[in-house]
Formats: C-alpha cells, structure tokens, sequence
C-alpha cells in the first residue's frame, strides 16, 4: 500500500452537513464510475486491521461504519475463516464446515475496506508501521489487534506441532477440526475418546465440556459403546453444575470427568502411543485424543511489544488500546479482561468499543463510555441448549460486571427452555456472524 | 438521546447518490456512545437489530413497546425468559429507554 495519505488532520472547519451537501449537488450529474469514488481516501485518518476473526472484522466493520472517511485495512491470511464457535457442532455431526466458513465479501464490498490476504510479519510501533509477507509495508495512525491465540508448544511435555498431528488440540477450527472429526470417525465401537483440558485462562472456558458433549452425541449414535474421558487441570469449570447435570440424563456415564484433586491434571504426552501422563503417574491411553494445550496470545502481538510475562495483552479498558505500546488496540482473545471470558461474542464486543475510542480519538474526541456484553451458547445435545451471560462496565477503572445482571441458565430450566436456548445459540450464532462478516451461513 | 434520522431527507438522498455518499449520510447521524452501548445487542439480533430469525429483530418496531418489554424482562415479568432478564438488569431504565428509541428508529433497508 502506498503511502500517499496524510495523517489526520482537523477537517479545516468543513461541516459532514457541508461535505452532504456538496455530494448532493453533484448527485444532479450523470452517475458514473461505479463504487470507487465513493469510497473514502482515508483523509480522517489511516487504521490498520489485523486479524479476520471476530475481533478484527467487527473492528473493521464499525470502524467504516462510524466514519466512511477512514483508510481502513485488514490484513488476514485466510480467504476463508472457520470460526471456532460452532465447531463443536461439526465434530457432532451437526453442522457442515462450509456453515462455519465466512469470508470477507462484505466488508470490501459494502463498507469499503480494503482487505489483503498475507501475513503480518513485523511491527513497527515508532514508526507506525507494519511489514506484511508480501513485501509491503503499511503505514498507521492507528492499528488494532486481534490475533486470537497461539498454543504454547512443549509447554505441556510433548505437545509440539509434530504432536497435533497425530493429537490434534482443533482449538483453532479448520484443518485440525476435520482432522480430529476423521479420528472420531475412525475409532472402533467401545473406545475412548480422551481430552485433555488445561488450566485457566484459555480460549473459550465452556469449549472443551461442549467438545465432550457434541462428541459424546455423535458416539451414543455410531458407537454406543464409546466412552469420554475429560482430564482436566482444574477443579472447577464454566458452566460446570449445567453440564455435569445435563450429561447424566443426555449420556448416562458415558462421559467422565476428573478435575485437578482427582488427579486430572495432564503432564505429559505421548502422541504417537496416545498416551498422556498425570500429576501422580496415572498412564491413560486413548483411542482419539484431544489435547486442548496451554495458550498465549497470537505471536505478532509479541512482535508488537504489547504482551506481558503472562504471555497476553493487558489493555486500557475504555478503549482497549494496549498498556504498553500508544496508538495500537488490542482486542479478543489475545487480551486480559477479565471478568469478560475469552469469547467470539467478547472480541466482537471489544472491537466495538476499540473501534469507537479510535474514531472519537481520530477527531480529538474522548472515547465514548464502555458497554460490553456477552453470552455464551453450550449445546450439550441437539436439543439441549444452556447460556451465561454478562454485561459488563468500566467500575474503579477496572473492567466489572453489571451487580445482578447476567448468569446461568437455571439448574431447575424445563426441557422446553433448554430447548428455546439450543434454537437461540444458532439464532446467536447466526447473527454475530451477519454482525462480524455479513455473512449467512 | 435522540437519534432520529430524518427519513425522508435519508431516503431522497440515498435514491439520487453512490453508496458511499448514503454511508456518510448515516454517519453523519452515527451516535457513538449510544451505538456503543447497542453495540452488544447485534451479537443476537443482527447489525442494527435488523436480523430477523429465531432471535426476533428490534429495527423499527415501536419504542414504547422495546422499552415496555425490556423493562419488563429486567423486571423478571415475562414468562419463559431465558437471556433477556439477565441481560436487562445491565442497563439503567435510562439506558432502556435510549436502546428502544436507538432501535425504533433504525433505518430499514
């Protein structure tokens, strides 16, 4: 991209009302040229966008929404992105891949962003620039992040990138999601099905006991003599009441769970005999594992200088512009903000208010005042749907739910409600994906 | 907070200009903070709360309505909720009543 626009700059006391009208005047002449002269040049101001997830998309998206004069570009590798939420489903048989693919049509197409399909190599936070695999370099007044999360290979002994292909984690949904739906599927009738699940925090708290569920669905319908094995690191998980009790009338005892004080917690792996290691020795051997390893935040934001020793992004909560380095937003996954979990609807959220602080900030305005919320669909079967939900507010200068808002579905939730929520989580579904992409799946 | 847009003016000007001239005309009326605080409200309900599927759609149905019923959700008052009544008691009755004015007044396409 070339470098030929100007950092922000007031716009010299020329009205939106003036600019309306001077368009509108000019509307009288014969329309040609199509779109591109309608699309602005970025003479508010120049953001660059990385990530296509549900973070950087819906940053990209409301960034063009809220001001169409921003230069807006989003870097993203991937033509197609394969969302995470909901592939649990595909794992259970039901759901088809191409119904979590959602790609980039609309946000070139109807808000004018430009995308570009490489990889971010390097940042450059002094010189506000960022340098991409395909040689180009892209020049920012703001740039926003969101890299979702990388895994912290050998973090857990054994468990390196030779490892997921044979142990597949499929905690980044594509090619390790059909990789580990083509084990599930050649495992014989009466094996065991192990995943491994890891301290907190990680992507998504409640994926791996709806990985259990969706699986344990597909086993009770093709191999009934199956069994799931959930080892865990903990001893207390989201959602845990709701699950533990909605797998005992789904599955009866064909999912087991054993937390941390049941030595649960996995300490080595050995991929290619499938085999995994406890705390206290215990040897376990699966016939399809599922390692759900150790996480940081996606490496360029290491590049960028804006993680910590935790190995994720603390941010500013009313804006999420990262702590450490000025000018660069951090949103998703890859961030701290607790109590908000590491969720899709969370990174849309997030991209929201990311993406207001910026254009407020772009004109010299403070940023507008935070609202987030969340809710997390789980399906422990078809028809059998449980939630949490959470808004959640800047408090004391730190990020707070609501006092009385959000929670979990009722323990004591008629079979009826359970299934109007397993109908609203691919009504949920369905939207964030209009709302982050513009996409239908 | 009102955002109403002019509609008739929106509509004349969307009918005789390029799209990018329509898209500044809704940005020129584009409330960040109250959009801000609907933001959430779109992760279930589509853009603009427009989207119409198991979730209902909030574009342009009548405020008193909206805010009757959100207020009736934070109130726990409606019958088989199952997300609406917790996701209410977030808001000020206030703010209730800004989101149902913010999406009575959405401009459908």
């Amino acid at each position: 991209m070339s470098d030929n626009s100007k950092p922000f700059q007031s716009r010299l006391g020329v009205s939106r009302r003036q600019v309306l009208k001077g368009l509108g005047a000019a509307s009288s002449l014969p329309l040609i040229g199509g779109f591109a002269p309608a699309f602005a040049t970025g003479s508010d101001g120049r953001v660059v966008v990385i990530g296509g997830g549900f973070g950087g998309a819906t940053a990209a998206k409301y960034l063009k929404r809220a001001n169409p004069n921003l230069s807006v570009t989003l870097v993203e590798p991937a033509q197609t992105f394969y969302t995470c939420p909901f592939s649990n489903l595909f794992l259970g048989g039901l759901r088809e891949m191409s119904k979590i693919a959602h790609g980039y049509d609309e946000l070139r197409d109807r808000y004018g962003v430009e995308v570009v399909h490489t990889m971010a190599q390097d940042i450059d936070p002094d010189g506000h620039s960022v340098s991409l695999a395909n040689g180009d370099t892209l020049h920012y007044d703001k740039l926003v992040l969101s890299p979702g999360i990388d895994i912290r290979w050998n973090a857990l002994e054994g468990y390196d990138e030779a490892a997921a292909e044979l142990a597949p984690h499929a905690w980044k949904a594509g090619p390790q999601t059909e990789l580990l739906k083509r084990q599930i599927e050649g495992m014989d009738d009466g094996g065991t099905f192990v995943l491994v699940a890891p301290e907190n925090p990680f992507r998504c708290p409640p994926g791996p006991y709806e990985r259990a569920s969706m699986v344990a669905h597909y086993l009770a319908q093709h191999k009934p003599s199956s069994k799931v094995l959930i080892l865990d690191a903990k001893d207390n998980f989201s959602k845990q009441g709701l699950f533990t009790s909605g797998w005992e009338q789904l599955y009866g005892d064909s999912i087991e769970w054993v937390g941390l004080s049941g030595d649960g917690r996995v300490t080595r792996v050995d991929a290619e005999n499938r085999e995994v290691e406890t705390e206290f020795g215990t040897v376990h051997r699966a016939d399809v594992l599922n390692v759900v390893p150790p996480q940081k935040a996606g490496w360029i934001a290491e590049r960028a200088g804006v993680t910590d020793d935790s190995g994720w992004v603390p941010v500013k909560p009313e804006s999420f512009e990262s702590q450490q380095v000025a000018d660069i937003y951090v949103v998703g996954d890859a961030t701290v903000a607790a109590p908000m979990p590491k969720s899709g609807f969370c990174a849309n959220a997030q991209a929201k208010v990311a993406a207001a602080a910026i254009v407020a900030a772009l004109r010299g305005d403070s940023a507008p005042e935070p609202y987030w919320s969340n809710t997390c669909y789980s399906l422990i079967g078809p028809e059998y749907g449980i939630s949490v939900a959470g808004v959640y507010r800047v408090m004391d200068g730190a990020i707070a739910e609501v006092e009385g808002s959000g929670g979990l579905s009722p323990s004591d939730a008629s079979p009826e409600i359970r299934q109007m929520e397993a109908e609203y989580a691919v009504g949920w579904y369905n939207a964030i994906c209009q709302d982050t992409w513009g996409t239908e799946a | 907070m009102n955002v109403r847009l002019p509609r008739a003016a929106t509509a004349a000007v969307a009918a005789s200009l390029l799209l990018g001239a329509t898209q500044q005309a809704l940005a020129d009326d584009y409330d960040l903070q109250l959009e801000v605080m609907a933001g959430g409200c779109a992760n279930c309900h589509g853009t603009d709360g427009a989207r119409a599927g198991s979730v209902p759609p909030l574009a342009g149905r009548d405020a008193d309505y909206l805010e009757e019923r959100l207020l009736a959700f934070k109130r726990d008052e409606v019958a088989d909720t199952t997300i609406m009544n917790r996701i209410a008691k977030g808001f000020s009755d206030d703010e209730l009543a800004s989101l149902a004015e913010h999406f009575a007044n959405v401009e459908q396409e």
